[in-house]
Parts: structure tokens; C-alpha cells; sequence
């Protein structure tokens, strides 16, 4: 790997306005990539809980029936987050 | 270096820590200690003096499907954002 480069400000000051522009854009989308992926981990944890419970592991892939409850237990959990988000928001009228 | 120089070598450096932080992520700190507790849960019910064999292999099996859990959850999650905003997106 790289060692880390290091930016000073002459070389921050050449870049163009449209290459800043393509660099902020750049950031956001990263920026939500991570964030996503932290949201990935959370409902990794609180799913597992729900679709491995009683079940003993036989194997290390995923069998259909667990695929289906992970895939709809994510969807609900979204579910319940837009109703508790207007729940919440009703509350405030 | 020119604009376009100065430009990559910043992309460049954003991605290998992104990438770092995330691969870390899954198997450090809070993230590991759940995947650990959860196979803990699983595989070892009673803890007796040592790791059985049969321990020690539920434990393995345990770690492939948390991290293939992992992936079936993110691969869900980008349809679901796919579905809502209408616009493609890749994570």
C-alpha cells in the first residue's frame, strides 16, 4: 500500500473548479457508502437474532428459508422506522 | 502535480481508508464482538473446559454465515434503496 501522500495547500489550490466540484460529489458518495455499510452491520446484528434463534448452524451458507428471513425482516424493520417517524411526527401537531 | 493529479491521488487516498475502515468494521470492535457473541450463543450453550471439536467447527460454520448474513442484509438493503429512489446505487 501507499504510504500516505500528503496535500499541501499550492496543491490543493491548482485544483480546477470543476475537478472541487467532482471531489465534493465524489466525498458525499463515499461518505453514504460508509454509512450504509454501518447500517448493513446494525441490521446484520438485530436480523440474526430474529433467523437464527432456534436453529443449529449445519452449514456456512445460507439456506433459502434463512435468505427469505433475512430479506423480510429487513424490510419490515424499514417498515416500522417510516411508521415510527410519523408516528413521531404526528405527535408534534 | 496538476489539477487532474492532485484530483486522483485525493480520490485515491478517500478510497483506501474507506476500504480499510469498512473491511475492519466487520471484524474489529463492536462488530466482531457481536458475530462473536452471537456464535458464542450458538455454538458453545454449556462451556465446558476446553473447545470441543465439534464446538470449534460449529464456530467456523457460524462465522461463514454471519458474514454471508451480512451480505444477504447489505444486498437487500441496496434493492430496497433501488426500489424507493428509482435511481441505481452501488455500495
Amino acid at each position: 500500500m501507499d504510504s500516505t501522500p500528503s496535500f499541501t495547500d499550492a496543491d490543493l489550490a491548482r485544483l480546477s473548479d470543476s475537478d472541487k466540484q467532482e471531489l465534493k460529489d465524489f466525498i458525499d458518495k463515499e461518505s453514504k457508502r460508509t454509512k450504509f455499510q454501518a447500517q448493513s452491520h446494525n441490521l446484520t446484528d438485530i436480523c440474526w437474532k430474529k433467523c437464527f434463534a432456534t436453529s443449529t448452524i449445519k452449514s456456512g451458507a445460507l439456506e433459502k428459508s434463512e435468505e427469505t428471513c433475512l430479506a423480510n425482516c429487513v424490510g419490515r424493520f424499514l417498515d416500522l422506522n417510516v411508521a415510527t417517524l410519523k408516528h413521531v411526527q404526528s405527535m408534534r401537531h | 502535480m496538476d489539477s487532474d493529479a492532485v484530483k486522483k491521488a485525493i480520490i485515491r487516498q478517500v478510497l483506501v481508508e474507506s476500504n480499510t475502515n469498512n473491511s475492519r468494521q466487520l471484524f474489529e470492535a463492536r462488530y466482531h464482538y457481536r458475530a462473536n457473541e452471537h456464535c458464542f450463543d450458538k455454538c458453545v450453550p454449556k462451556p465446558g473446559s476446553s473447545m470441543s471439536s465439534s464446538e470449534t467447527t460449529c464456530a467456523s460454520l457460524c462465522m461463514e454465515k454471519y458474514i454471508n448474513a451480512w451480505n444477504k442484509v447489505n444486498q437487500t438493503l441496496i434493492q430496497r434503496l433501488q426500489a424507493e429512489s428509482g435511481t441505481s446505487f452501488s455500495a
